[in-house]
């Protein structure tokens, strides 16, 4: 049968953001520009990165997500997401490792609405024609470092929804949140690209996140909508036994 | 109409040293058995690195065991890989023609392309090409089969003139099918005039306006072989029981127990933006679980006897022309339960479908 996760929930939720109840309205946010990398990692690793809620998906794979947000009810925001890729009741999902926002409104709304796990770091996109590259700094490091070449233009990636654990302030158990981000993508590339830096304690790796085969990177500018939370999942259970479907 | 077994070798974890030659056994054990109560064909997938999903990486090995120890049913490619990463269009001609030639010409090759990142990455090869590759292959496959001399020069391959040897049995060669899983993939068998190979667990609706396309196109087909293989097979699943609440039990539960890891592996718009197809797994996960008003998944082959010929009989009306039934998943259900629900359908189910005298002696069982 499928292998389940195997994160330490105990350890891990000393990260866990406080999340306000699932009641948050939705949040518009205008001209996105994302640049995201799809990079397949060791399997034992993403195992270990993963809640037993989940299962791992074959080959195991990591995402990297580096945007600019122009407009939010906070208004702009550098933002830059790690996720581990997994199965829930039969989807794909991505478990979020890391946030980095440069903008303390919007760390703190992403926390307690949805259950991000942000910390500080600043995220930047530099477009030419030939070459794209995105960075994120925190407190002067640099924790990713992303390159794309030889951009043409695509569809867009499948979309992927964000699984955060989070403590919830009500009763204070630890949940599993599902975000179905909705994109209304206007612009998308693809191209070559190539990990320049990725610091693998700074997104919660604790070093053990093996880079392994390159799979995509894509440029897209896009209006997202981070949507009313429907469905979160016990982090310990199969998420086949462990949804709930909120009203 | 008629009816195959699909193989797909599903090995579940924990793995031991005898695990896979088990499962290879008994899938024998039932190829044999199909084989004497008259079933027509027995099909096997080429997967790689699907693990506990599929540990069928070489089908021709698995297909030409099952036609040595068969007298009767055909052996099919369901399908062969049509990617030169996977194998050159060369070695796909002389492997074909080998077991066609071993079997006593009762071959039919299935093509098609894969839809995994987890395969289509593994073997380095660009899955915007795949349909590309595909094409030329069936092309080339026929001419390769019946040229005494064969030449090429293509996108994605090429050769310097050679006698491709040896030639199969069956002239002027054997059956062609695609795997159809995607939207339009029956169209392009359909112009192509070889046969629709249904890989996907499709809703009656959906599949019927592929049929209905297919024979439409078809008609005025430029056959890429030497004649029209203009038949429709579809995908199943079989677990027939005289306690209809049993067979739905345990049918349902062969169905439930292959979606979580179907769902596993990665497919190619999930890896990569590209405009290809979402393929076989991902239109396994999209309608294996596709259920009508109430009960069982429509249009399964599960339950007791009268309710499977219910099912079949929509399929039939629909054009199908063969349905190929998965039996097993993960070895959920024992052996001599899967050979007993052959023996059932056999006896009970096929002689509703069979339009002709030879399905008599066939429909015997025992």
């Amino acid at each position: 049968m499928p292998r389940f996760g195997s994160l330490d929930l105990k350890a891990w939720s000393a990260t866990a953001p406080v999340i306000d109840g699932y009641k948050t309205e939705p949040w518009e946010l205008k001209n996105v520009q994302t640049v995201e990398v799809r990079h397949e990692i060791g399997d034992v690793e993403a195992v270990a990165l993963l809640p037993p809620a989940l299962h791992p998906s074959i080959p195991a794979y990591a995402t990297f997500r580096i945007s600019r947000i122009a407009e939010s009810p906070v208004g702009a925001f550098g933002w830059c997401e790690v996720r581990v890729v997994g199965r829930a009741v039969g989807i794909p999902v991505g478990f979020v490792l890391r946030c980095f926002c440069d903008n303390a409104a919007a760390a703190r709304e992403m926390g307690a609405r949805w259950g991000y796990p942000v910390t500080h770091g600043e995220s930047t996109i530099a477009t030419l024609h030939y070459h794209v590259s995105a960075a994120v700094t925190s407190r002067g490091r640099a924790i990713l470092e992303v390159e794309m070449r030889n951009r043409e233009q695509s569809l867009s990636l499948l979309p992927l929804p964000a699984v955060n654990l989070a403590r919830n302030n009500t009763d204070d158990s630890l949940v599993l949140v599902q975000v179905d981000n909705e994109a209304e993508v206007s612009r998308s590339e693809r191209g070559n690209y190539r990990i320049a830096t990725l610091d693998r304690d700074a997104i919660g790796a604790a070093g053990a996140m093996r880079l392994a085969n390159p799979m995509s990177a894509t440029l897209s500018t896009a209006n997202l909508t981070l949507p009313r939370i429907q469905y979160i999942y016990d982090p310990a259970r199969p998420a086949e036994e462990g949804r709930t479907v909120l009203a | 109409m008629k009816f195959g077994l699909m193989y797909e070798i599903s090995v579940p974890r924990p793995w031991t040293r005898e695990s896979e030659k088990t499962v290879y056994d008994r899938a024998l054990e039932q190829v044999k058995l199909a084989d004497e109560l008259g079933y027509d064909y027995v099909w096997a997938v080429e997967h790689h690195f699907l693990e506990e999903y599929s540990h069928c990486s070489s089908p021709e090995l698995f297909l030409t065991a099952c036609a040595m120890v068969t007298r009767r049913i055909r052996v099919g490619h369901g399908i062969v890989v049509c990617v030169p990463q996977y194998s050159s269009p060369i070695r796909i001609a002389e492997r074909t023609a080998t077991l066609d030639i071993l079997s006593g010409g009762r071959l039919e090759v299935g093509t098609g392309r894969s839809a995994t990142w987890c395969e289509l990455a593994g073997f380095r090869a660009n899955p915007d090409d795949t349909k590309k590759t595909w094409d030329e292959f069936v092309h080339c496959l026929p001419k390769m089969w019946t040229q005494e001399r064969y030449s090429y020069d293509g996108v994605f391959w090429s050769m310097p003139e050679r006698a491709i040897l040896p030639k199969p049995y069956q002239r002027p060669h054997p059956p062609m099918w695609v795997a159809v899983t995607s939207p339009g993939t029956e169209i392009d068998a359909a112009e192509r005039g070889i046969g629709s190979l249904g890989l996907s667990f499709g809703p009656f609706k959906e599949q019927e306006e592929k049929i209905r396309c297919y024979r439409s196109v078809i008609r005025n087909c430029e056959p890429v072989g030497e004649f029209v293989n203009d038949k429709v097979a579809i995908l199943n699943f079989l677990y027939c029981h005289q306690d209809d609440a049993q067979g739905l039990a345990t049918g349902g539960k062969l169905i439930g127990t292959f979606l979580p890891f179907a769902n596993q592996f990665v497919h190619a718009p999930e890896a990569i933006p590209s405009a290809q197809q979402s393929g076989l797994l991902s239109a396994l996960r999209a309608h294996a679980s596709h259920r009508g008003p109430s009960g069982p998944p429509e249009g399964m082959a599960i339950g007791n006897p009268e309710r499977i010929i219910r099912e079949l009989s929509k399929w039939e009306a629909m054009g199908a022309d063969a349905v190929n039934f998965m039996l097993n998943v993960l070895e959920t259900i024992p052996q001599e339960e899967v050979l007993a629900s052959l023996r059932l359908f056999a006896r009970e189910v096929m002689p509703h479908f069979r339009h002709d005298t030879q399905s008599a002696a066939a429909a015997g069982g025992r």
